[in-house]
């Protein structure tokens, strides 16, 4: 059997480390020859997301057990709800924590709830406080951004004429639907906003080729995020995959109005 | 389906949120200096501000729901199980599947990607994974409100044929330039 436990150093001397997502090392230990891989914890490099990359590396290795420290709350969830049993306070050197294992020494008390906790995890009512505050958390990062662009709208309604927007677009097909994708690929932020600018660039008779090619540029470009994408997936191909989603956007825009309107009539 | 927190983590969250208050404030101040200068115009804007917020509440409800749904149902360890499938037919739909279902902001989810890069997933199923963000769940209830579901329904399709598309094209200019 396979046991992953989070450590200070890359050896079995090693103490256990106390934080699970955030521990230097993770080891994978067969309990049968305590042979072990060690490997970085690419949680404990890159911060973001630190648990979740931990629970991929036990899933990955196949592990049954998971001993650590402490252990959050969103990683002990997949842990678990991947058949995955984890021990908490679990301290001193790792060999002796594995020992302790294989001797019954953590009981089979704990094993026993998180099978229940596992069977109930859908109606568990921490699963479901923890979603509520995630949702609303998610609804409060979306609100400023878009009470700030409600009100620009308001203004945009107010101070520009459909004069001023039609010397940017022209009613040419393809150069409004190539304005409305770059436009798309400068801005960024929840899609929510470009739906919010959209429908406020339609009714001021932007065209909906236009609207459409921004909407979907505002997701598949990002121009701003690009150096955070280049510094993860490499120069080239940040490039390439940036410059097709532009290019692409205007077929697709150009695409879906025609199927509209022959669908709408 | 938030991914997990850390100290660090909850530190850059509270940074990026310092960010996002910039905006509304300058338009707030905008408003304020309107107020000053042209009244009138200035509450005319407000008004037209009211109508588009009260447009959005109902949807913005909706879009609180699905999102609860997401977060019981979804966990960022199945999107990462979704996407390691391979660059096959099979792999490519789950990659469509990993696009819809993730949420937040997209640099959360670049060192997984990474990882997943260095583990030997190719770059089709990321390319497809990065476009297919385009489809939200959970802010179709706002996306049907403004321009029907007709509509959406088209650009929905259309989006997910376009990022295979986008993702064989990448995958291939990305090994023709390795090659040369």
């Amino acid at each position: 059997m396979k046991i992953a436990i989070s450590a200070e150093r890359a050896d079995l001397e090693s103490n256990v480390a106390h934080r699970f997502g955030l521990s230097p090392y993770l080891l994978v230990v067969d309990t049968e020859t305590m042979g072990f891989k060690a490997l970085a914890n690419p949680g404990a490099i890159s911060r973001p997301g630190a648990g979740v990359q931990a629970v991929i590396f036990a899933i990955s290795e196949g592990v049954e057990v998971v001993l650590t420290g402490y252990c959050g709350p969103a990683a002990y969830d997949q842990l678990v709800s991947n058949g995955i049993k984890v021990i908490t306070n679990v301290s001193g050197m790792v060999k002796d924590a594995i020992e302790k294992y294989k001797a019954g020494g953590f009981g089979q008390v704990l094993a026993v709830e998180q099978e229940k906790e596992q069977a109930n995890r859908y109606i568990n009512r921490n699963t479901l406080a923890r979603a509520l505050r995630s949702s609303a958390r998610q609804i409060a990062n979306i609100l400023p951004i878009l009470i700030g662009v409600v009100l620009c709208i308001g203004l945009f309604n107010t101070f520009v004429s459909k004069e001023a927007l039609a010397t940017i677009f022209s009613e040419n097909v393809v150069g409004d639907t190539l304005w409305g994708a770059c436009f798309g690929s400068i801005l960024a932020g929840n899609p929510i906003n470009s739906y919010v600018i959209g429908a406020a660039l339609l009714n001021n008779g932007v065209s909906l080729f236009a609207v459409t090619a921004l909407i979907i540029t505002w997701v598949t470009v990002g121009l701003v995020q690009l150096p955070a994408e280049i510094a993860s997936l490499g120069l080239r191909f940040a490039l390439l995959r940036n410059a097709l989603c532009l290019v692409l956007a205007i077929p697709v825009a150009i695409l879906t109005v025609m199927i509209l309107n022959f669908i709408i009539g | 389906m938030n991914m997990g927190k850390s100290h660090e983590s909850k530190r850059g969250v509270s940074q990026s949120s310092k960010y996002m208050l910039i905006f509304p404030l300058i338009v707030l101040v905008t408003y304020g200096v309107l107020f000053l200068i042209m009244p009138e115009q200035a509450l005319v804007a407000l008004k037209n501000s009211g109508k588009v917020c009260l447009n959005i509440l109902l949807p913005l409800a909706l879009v609180f729901v699905v999102m609860l749904a997401l977060n019981l149902f979804v966990k960022p360890v199945q999107i990462v199980h979704l996407l390691s499938s391979g660059a096959n037919i099979k792999g490519i739909l789950l990659s469509v599947a990993a696009g819809i279902i993730s949420v937040g902001p997209i640099y959360v989810w670049y060192p997984l990607l990474k990882e997943l890069r260095e583990k030997g997933a190719g770059n089709m199923p990321i390319a497809v994974f990065l476009y297919n963000r385009a489809v939200k769940p959970f802010l179709l209830p706002v996306m049907v409100a403004y321009f029907g579901w007709v509509y959406v329904a088209i650009l929905t399709v259309l989006t997910v044929l376009a990022s295979i598309v986008n993702g064989y094209l990448v995958a291939m200019f990305a090994k023709r330039k390795t090659a040369e």
